[in-house]
């Protein structure tokens, strides 16, 4: 395994150990203190205040659980949704593939975080309808990866032999395509998820998706911003984590799929 | 012959037009009617009221009649030119989006020029010198890039680039002639610029190795061909096509991005205009950018899908759906 690869899996580690138990170890996120605003790092807050007085490092702890349960999520209805639909759209081919295909095709052609930015406002706003706005926007590229693989596999002599045993469609697809889909579908997760992270923190940077005041990445960037004259690391800790995260993250997918395609 | 063939596709391409313009405007119509509580709602905006004050407003946009009516006086005013008014600002949307549409032009015009001059270079130079180190750097820096959303750049180049150094301005588009305007675009233009860039980088390369692993210009090195001359001439040629449908996605793409990048410079532009219309339920000025957005998107695969053409002579047009 390559040094960055290794590095990377030890951040996501640490970011979900921190995401399970990091709360119950720092300080309150939301207790203001407004003698104490934007004030930088010292011995008492490792990273400063930020423009109320709040610990930057506590919410950025607290705010860990918000930025990977959005985008699991995310990921894991694309993980799900797509390994189903795709597989069987690319193995029955047909109506119902070309139709699936015409629906994915338009969806993946629109610019899905404008989209999202509309609908997730027009529709009054919130984390989960957001995930839900970005989970329904993304399975769509993956349905169109895996039907592709799918597509590639049916022509292979295992499914051949399966069908000439007499072995039902829904047992070939689930049974024999999909255990050989398994690396596929683990990259696409990854991809997916540092999408997902990206997309949700830029949602919640707007002010839509995640609630007000709420320790959450995007929002603390947001209001870091006021505060570079005076904390700029309230503004710098929470643009690293997502950096870091989205880069480890896509360096995994990146490894597991060029493992996959023996690259 | 081949002239004929494109103009040929293209009438095809633009009687599809038709129907799609017909979804669209459909599709933009109704998102009034998703907001929570309707029109009145929005047009509102949380104040009370009496129902006198609500039937005059129904009876004004036609809310009481059925929604294909209502669809068709709006499809009406549309087609005139007149998008209505803004809730917020009470200026006509069409001024509104005319008044902000050339900054958003340009910022995503030089985003995609810089990202594909820079990209194109950085991706052959890498792909001339496969394994190299700086091959490695190239590809790495690529990844990171990439993984970096707008808003992290548009803050980290304005934290570092405009306030520590002061080499650009921090704010907004300034109060002046035409260069202090440009020198204020400098700046968001390279933010918005770099994911892109870092996109075209990868794809350039990918298709330059993919190019220069094949026979023919072997052959054409054994010949005696100038390296520069294979490089350019031959290999960049036939690269060419992904790079292509890349650029088309990109800019597409850029505008996601712009919104970030015009809301962290204060820049006034669609993008924040957009944000701003959807967290004040501003719903015709919504409308309004989408149907732009739309166009843009529209007429932007219309542009690539011909260019291919250009690119390309082999491209068949008789097989290419809608």
């Amino acid at each position: 395994m390559p040094g960055p690869v290794w590095l990377s899996f030890v951040f996501v580690g640490l970011v979900i150990f921190l995401a399970l138990i990091g709360p119950n170890f720092a300080q309150s996120p939301y207790d203001q203190d407004l003698f104490a605003i934007s004030l930088p790092p010292s011995g008492g807050h490792w990273l400063g205040t930020d423009e109320l007085g709040r610990d930057v490092l506590a919410r950025l702890v607290t705010g860990t659980k918000t930025a990977i349960l959005g985008p699991f999520i995310v990921a894991a209805f694309g993980l799900i949704v797509s390994a189903v639909v795709g597989i069987y759209a690319g193995y029955s081919g047909g109506i119902v593939d070309s139709l699936i295909m015409r629906i994915v095709d338009f969806v993946v052609a629109l610019p899905g975080l404008l989209i999202a930015i509309v609908l997730v406002s027009v529709l009054g706003g919130g984390y989960w309808l957001a995930i839900a706005v970005l989970s329904f926007l993304n399975v769509q590229g993956d349905i169109r990866i895996v039907r592709g693989a799918a597509l590639k596999e049916r022509r292979l002599t295992y499914v051949e032999a399966a069908r000439a045993v007499g072995v039902p469609p829904h047992r070939v697809m689930f049974w024999h395509i999909l255990p050989n889909l398994i690396a596929l579908l683990a990259a696409t997760f990854a991809i997916d998820f540092s999408g997902a992270l990206v997309a949700l923190a830029g949602l919640a940077f707007l002010g839509m998706g995640a609630e007000i005041g709420a320790a959450e990445w995007g929002s603390m960037l947001a209001e870091g911003q006021a505060l570079l004259f005076g904390n700029p690391v309230a503004a710098m800790a929470p643009a690293l984590a997502i950096i870091l995260l989205a880069i480890s993250v896509n360096l995994i997918g990146d490894w597991i799929y060029d493992r996959y395609t023996g690259q | 012959m081949m002239t004929q063939r494109i103009a040929l596709h293209l009438l095809r391409r633009l009687a599809l037009l038709v129907p799609l313009a017909i979804g669209v405007t459909v599709v933009v119509f109704l998102l009034a009617s998703l907001i929570p509580g309707g029109p009145v709602a929005a047009l509102l905006a949380g104040r009370s009221t009496d129902t006198a004050t609500v039937d005059a407003m129904r009876a004004k946009f036609h809310l009481d009649d059925p929604l294909a009516l209502q669809y068709w006086f709006w499809l009406r005013g549309l087609i005139q030119g007149d998008l209505g008014t803004s809730i917020v600002s009470g200026q006509p949307v069409t001024a509104a989006i005319s008044d902000r549409i050339g900054t958003t032009l340009v910022l995503n015009l030089s985003g995609v020029l810089l990202a594909l001059v820079c990209g194109v270079s950085l991706g052959m130079f890498a792909a001339s010198r496969r394994g190299s180190s700086i091959d490695r750097l190239v590809v790495g820096g690529t990844l990171a890039l990439s993984s970096a959303p707008p808003f992290v750049l548009a803050i980290a180049g304005l934290f570092v680039l405009s306030f520590q150094l002061g080499w650009f301005p921090l704010f907004g588009l300034g109060n002046g002639g035409f260069w202090t305007t440009a020198w204020h675009l400098v700046l968001p233009a390279i933010v918005v610029a770099i994911g892109p860039l870092a996109f075209i980088t990868k794809i350039t390369r990918a298709a330059m190795i993919d190019q220069l692993d094949q026979d023919y210009i072997l052959f054409l090195r054994a010949r005696g061909i100038p390296a520069r001359q294979v490089m350019f001439a031959h290999a960049l040629r036939n690269a060419l096509v992904p790079v292509l449908t890349a650029a088309g996605l990109l800019f597409v793409g850029l505008l996601t991005g712009t919104v970030f990048v015009e809301t962290v410079f204060g820049l006034p532009g669609l993008g924040r205009l957009l944000v701003t219309s959807v967290q004040f339920n501003d719903f015709p000025v919504t409308q309004g950018i989408v149907l732009i957005v739309a166009a843009w998107i529209i007429f932007t695969n219309l542009i690539v899908d011909l260019l291919y053409a250009v690119v390309d002579p082999r491209v068949d047009f008789a097989g290419v759906a809608a």
